[in-house]
């Protein structure tokens, strides 16, 4: 038996780490991939602590991943003097967030809601609102030692592309594994590592890589194809609906009695994806019936000329440059609907009439 | 503070730097203290409180007790003791429990009683402090410890950050000795902590969180039943996802302290190796076993007074063993199906020693002790058997352990004896073959150890191998990249 050397072990094991991580991280800046931040638990809190210095020109943002593509929280600190909140997911349902922030009596902020259909009017406590579910869950526990861990993470992730746990994570790269799939099964969308990073404002951004190349975008236009095929044939109607609506209204009302204000939104889409949205989710059954029961403001995209230029590479979300420019566009549109007092220089748009196309 | 945060990363090297300081005894005791108090106090800072309660509490009990010669007056500051941490206990951990108990009982008996539901926050780890200070009290009240003069070591024994919230279940000898003298860790017990506390990361982080966790959590999720392969991989997700989540934490804690200079009690001796139910408990959850059998099963009379109180005994120490774990019907179900086939075991073993013992004696045979293994069970492939059937009895145990309620766990079980076939299929195959390659390879090394550890196989190896291996294991931890999750057993 050997007379064991732990100390020399332990030398040689932490140098090879080291050259291993730094080839890694060597090989993946080869692949002109952008750095980002991971959008999870601890970045989200981060968020949901600010909500109570909400304010018009600092709107707590809540809903899917269209508006944390298309509202360019850059170009909004630009033009208001502060920049939003974001607090939406990806793939999921803003509800549970409202009925949080509705429950939480120390909140009276400015609330926007982005409307995505198939996740906004999901059923109660299905798959769409599961992440969101968590996180609000989450939240009260985010204890001092996870916040000093997300100053560190946030550090890390700054200068380390390999740290990037959507794409590089051992998880994902499980799934790279040529495996056939099991019939029946579904593994959830499996989106191009290119297709966007998340900034530390939780901004999604396209990469220039994504925005460049159409084969990518029809992967993508690929995976909405295969989620629709993954979810229900049928909008939701009747009494879930209806459960629906009385929670949305319950929660708006909420908001409102402390001085708060809310805000619906619904962003551009395209393509087979918006002849199907508009098929499930027909406007006046769902958007109209939305804004008349809750009382309260909505701005929809194709009601005004100036939103409805854009187009979407994947039909789902804005390029970083038409993110700029439909928020610009925007924000006047807001202050008209809200009156809201958006930064000096709307003055001048807010006596003057948007034009709409209804 | 979690082991597997960033946050542990930079404590860690801090407390490390400043144990290596050549200053007195005393001092670097009061580091470890104060260090241990931010260690918990990070999670929630006010739970602190209650921690010093039953600490100063137990402190001054534990001494009058010592002092006090009369039984009565014994009995009754041990009652003090005891009525204070199992009360702090039931408030914190069974309020609710027992309040929905208690509300549903009035319903069944025709009262309509609403009460308002209380919001209870569970303190990190009061399940192990609580048993930590209880065997302190106890052993002091039976003579078997004399009541620690300093409070600085005692506050360190209930306090030391490494075991403080999931264990190992620390009893006064194993640690408070070791407070005594100067300690500073070798360069081989740094380096060999430093193995151990990578070893815990990869169970924890790259196997039970990064392997396994979204399998188990999708199974036992659905409120429908799936397909029977479904059913039983979801299950075996959970029951090496477990293993490796609290082996993981056992592990990290042995090697933080060892890189400190204190040895810490081992708490798991691949358990998924044993033969029966016996065996399995003295490789699960080690300090928790002995902690019941020294401080329950053998004050209720243990195997001492006739068989039928044994079984009982077993019961009842398995019922409360059950319920430590959590306050739900779920888990007390989970306790009693281990003691049902502790006592199946008991009466198998019994039977089997005693035909033994006949066919023995009437072969003429003079026997001096009554194998309790038959020869049929001595040969290799049946001992396996063996192993695999309280595997497969143990995972049958697990599905209540997990399932958030007895619906969902019948539900479970329908589908993974094909009792409801209608269930569709939800794994995929990645997800089939990563928890297939987890419990053979989880199962497969049980068994290969279960006579050997981890610092025995790692002597044998020569050093070079053991960085290659070192290195892999540390890879997949930074890989993984899921940090900050929380350990399953801190919710007990």
């Amino acid at each position: 038996m050997n007379t064991p050397n732990y100390a020399k072990s332990a030398w040689l094991a932490l140098g090879l780490v080291l050259a291993f991580v730094a080839g890694w991280e060597l090989y993946w800046r080869s692949q002109h991939l952008p750095i980002g931040y991971n959008d999870d638990e601890s970045m989200w809190a981060s968020k949901r602590r600010q909500v109570y210095e909400s304010s018009p020109t600092r709107p707590v943002l809540i809903g899917s991943s269209r508006i944390k593509f298309d509202l360019d929280q850059g170009t909004w600190a630009r033009i208001t003097g502060e920049k939003p909140i974001q607090l939406s997911m990806d793939g999921t349902s803003p509800r549970p967030v409202l009925t949080d922030l509705g429950n939480d009596p120390n909140f009276k902020g400015t609330l926007i809601i982005d409307v995505t259909e198939m996740l906004f009017f999901a059923p109660d406590g299905s798959f769409p609102e599961k992440d969101a579910i968590k996180r609000v869950k989450a939240y009260p526990t985010w204890s001092l030692s996870q916040q000093a861990s997300f100053q560190i993470n946030r550090l890390l992730e700054s200068g380390l592309l390999f740290l990037d746990d959507r794409n590089l994570a051992l998880g994902p790269l499980l799934n790279l594994l040529p495996l056939p799939a099991r019939p029946g099964t579904w593994s959830g969308p499996q989106f191009p590592r290119e297709f966007f990073v998340v900034d530390q404002n939780r901004q999604s951004i396209m990469t220039p890589a994504f925005v460049a190349d159409t084969a990518l975008q029809n992967k993508v236009k690929g995976v909405w194809l295969d989620v629709g095929a993954h979810s229900p044939p049928n909008a939701v109607t009747g009494p879930a609906l209806q459960a629906i609506l009385d929670a949305t209204k319950r929660s708006v009302k909420q908001i409102r009695a402390r001085g708060g204000q809310v805000l619906f939104l619904r962003t551009p889409s395209d393509g087979v994806m918006r002849a199907a949205e508009n098929k499930l989710y027909p406007r006046a059954q769902y958007w109209d019936r939305l804004l008349a029961y809750t009382q309260a403001p909505g701005i929809y995209f194709e009601d005004y000329p100036a939103l409805t230029r854009f187009s979407c590479p994947e039909w789902s979300h804005l390029t970083p440059a038409d993110a700029v420019q439909f928020t610009e566009d925007l924000i006047p549109i807001v202050a008209r609907k809200t009156g809201w007092p958006l930064g000096e220089p709307l003055s001048a748009m807010l006596s003057q009439s948007i034009p709409t196309c209804r | 503070m979690v082991f597997n945060s960033y946050t542990f990363i930079v404590f860690f090297a801090v407390v490390l730097g400043l144990h290596s300081l050549p200053l007195a005894w005393r001092t670097k005791k009061i580091i470890l203290l104060l260090a241990s108090y931010l260690f918990y106090a990070l999670w929630n800072p006010p739970f602190i409180l209650l921690l010093w309660l039953s600490t100063v509490v137990d402190f001054y009990m534990a001494r009058l007790i010592g002092e006090e010669e009369r039984p009565l007056r014994r009995k009754l500051l041990l009652t003090v003791s005891l009525v204070l941490n199992l009360g702090m206990l039931s408030y914190f951990k069974y309020g609710g429990f027992l309040l929905d108990n208690f509300t549903a009982l009035l319903s069944a008996m025709g009262i309509a009683f609403q009460a308002a539901q209380p919001d209870i926050i569970l303190p990190v780890g009061i399940s192990f402090y609580t048993f930590v200070t209880l065997s302190y009290t106890l052993d002091v009240y039976r003579r078997k410890f004399a009541p620690e003069p300093s409070f600085l070591n005692f506050a360190l024994f209930v306090t030391f950050f490494p075991h403080l919230v999931a264990g190992p279940i620390v009893r006064p000898e194993d640690l408070i000795p070791q407070f005594e003298t100067p300690r500073r860790a070798t360069a081989q017990q740094l380096s060999w902590g430093l193995f151990l506390l990578s070893l815990g990361l990869f169970m924890k982080v790259t196997v039970a969180d990064g392997l396994l966790a979204d399998t188990a959590d999708l199974i036992f999720s659905l409120p429908f039943p799936v397909q029977t392969l479904d059913a039983w991989m979801g299950v075996l997700a959970f029951s090496s996802q477990i293993f490796c989540d609290f082996a993981g934490y056992s592990t990290c804690a042995i090697g933080v302290s060892l890189c400190l200079g204190f040895v810490l009690p081992d708490n798991f001796r691949y358990p998924y190796a044993a033969m029966g139910f016996q065996d399995f408990w003295r490789r699960w959850h080690i300090t928790l076993s002995t902690w019941l059998r020294d401080y329950l099963y053998i004050p209720l009379g243990g195997n001492r007074k006739g068989p039928v109180r044994t079984y009982v005994n077993l019961m009842v120490t398995m019922l409360i063993g059950g319920l430590w774990h959590g306050a739900s019907w779920t888990f007390v179900v989970w306790g009693a199906l281990h003691g049902l086939f502790l006592c199946a075991e008991r009466l198998i073993r019994q039977g089997l020693a005693n035909r033994q013992a006949a066919v023995s004696i009437a072969d003429g045979a003079v026997i001096s002790r009554a194998s309790v293994v038959p020869a049929s069970l001595a040969a290799p492939l049946a001992r396996f058997g063996l192993v695999l059937l309280t595997l497969f009895l143990v995972n049958i145990t697990w599905v209540f352990f997990r399932a958030p309620t007895f619906d969902g766990a019948m539900l479970l079980l329908l589908s993974m004896f094909g009792l409801i076939s209608n269930g569709p299929p939800m794994l995929t195959n990645t997800a089939l073959l990563t928890v297939g390659v987890v419990t053979v390879g989880l199962v497969g090394c049980h068994w290969l150890m279960r006579n050997t550890s981890v610092a025995e196989q790692a002597k044998r190896l020569p050093w070079w191998v053991l960085s290659a291996g070192w290195a892999g294991l540390l890879l997949l931890v930074v890989l993984s990249q899921k940090s900050s999750s929380s350990f399953i057993y801190f919710q007990f």
